[in-house]
Order: structure tokens, then sequence, then C-alpha cells
């Protein structure tokens, strides 16, 4: 079996993230790594750059890597990371511009099926257009 | 040379989260164009937030189209997980 997309989700809160995680992952048949970085190093709430660099790091399987930010500062946390460049994160990384529930699920039943970095990042952001009612 | 197939079946279960996720990872692996009907509305298959929208429930009915090279294949395949859907759990 090839390598599947693995999923970062970057949350202000380490509890949001999991619990996002944990559904994500059932609802998608747990075959794709879903790595989360939930709050500040010190478990309050937050986002942590080290954190999303490890996260990056635990999900990456070859097939690169779809990050999920909750809100404002962790699209900033992210995208500091990735202008800092540590140089020892996976060569194809991308940020998703989607809601954080909707893009996960969506995103990890992209990549459970074998979806690539591209699909995998569009049915994320395509979940911005999915309706509940 | 594209097939076109469709397939109906009453469901035993509400399509929740759970098995409408398995239901589009099945569908996201077939080349072919795939579609659920059910009264009131339609979606596409490989799409798990649109299929749940659905709310596709039990005793309601649910037809699979598909279109493509792989559309008999694909039919099979989502009716075979429809047919697991019960109504314990989600």
């Amino acid at each position: 079996m090839t390598a599947r997309v693995g999923i970062v989700l970057v949350s202000h809160s380490a509890s949001l993230a999991e619990g996002a995680a944990e559904l994500a992952g059932q609802v998608g048949g747990g075959t794709v790594t879903i790595a989360t970085a939930g709050g500040t190093d010190d478990g309050r709430l937050g986002t942590s750059i080290d954190k999303v660099a490890s996260a990056i790091r635990r999900a990456d399987a070859g097939a690169g890597v779809v990050i999920l930010p909750d809100l404002g500062s962790s699209v900033l946390t992210v995208r500091t990371l990735l202008a800092d460049d540590p140089g020892d994160l996976p060569g194809q990384v991308a940020v998703a511009d989607a809601p954080f529930v909707e893009g996960a699920v969506a995103a990890v039943v992209t990549a459970a099926a074998g979806g690539s970095l591209k699909a995998v990042l569009e049915a994320a952001q395509e979940a911005r257009h999915a309706r509940k009612l | 040379m594209p097939e076109n197939c469709e397939a109906t079946i009453t469901l035993t279960g509400d399509l929740h989260a759970r098995p409408a996720g398995a239901l589009s990872v099945a569908a996201a692996r077939f080349s072919s164009a795939v579609q659920l009907a059910v009264a009131g509305g339609q979606a596409d298959a490989k799409s798990v937030l649109a299929v749940m929208q659905l709310g596709a429930s039990s005793g309601q009915q649910v037809t699979v189209r598909a279109v493509g090279p792989d559309a008999r294949n694909a039919v099979e395949a989502l009716i075979g997980i429809l047919s697991t859907v019960t109504r314990v759990g989600d």
C-alpha cells in the first residue's frame, strides 16, 4: 500500500485537537496518521510552534502533510514555522483554508482513499461550502 | 468504454458519520463518477460531507449511480457498504 497523506490538526485547545482527530479518524476508518498540536507548551490555551513542528514530523509518511489550523493565531503559528523553515520538515506541506471539523473529516476521508496532497487539500477546502441543513 | 450502472437499496439503519466515511473512502477508489440519490436529494458519493448532509435514514431507499470505466464495480462496492448499515451506533 502506498503512503497516505498525513494530517495535522492545530488548535488553541489540546482537547479540541484530540477530539477532532478522534472523530475524523473514526469517520476515515483509522488508516490515516493524524497528529495534533493543541495548546501551549505549558498546557494552556494557545499554540506552540514546537508542537506544530513535532506534529508535522509525526504525520509525514512520505506523501506529504496537510495542516488544518483552527483560528487566527493557529494560522500565524503555522505560517511562522513554515516561513522560518527549520530545515528538517517534510518537503510537501500545505495549509488548508477550511473549517476545522468539517475540513478534518473531509481531508482524512480523502487521504484514506489514497488521495494526493492536492486532492486532500482540495477536499478540506471544499468543506467551506458544505451545508449542515 | 464508459459504463452506466445503478442499483437501489433500502437502508436498514441511518447513514451516520462512520458509514458515510466508509462509503466515501470506497467511492474515491473508483475512477467513475458516483452519485447517491434519496428522496429529496443527491450527493457526490466521494464527498463525505455531502453524503452526511443527505441525512439518509433507516427505511429510506438509496440509489447508487455510477458512470465511468469501473461503474459496475463501484455500484457493487457501495451497495455492499450500504447493506451493512445497521440501526446500532453511528
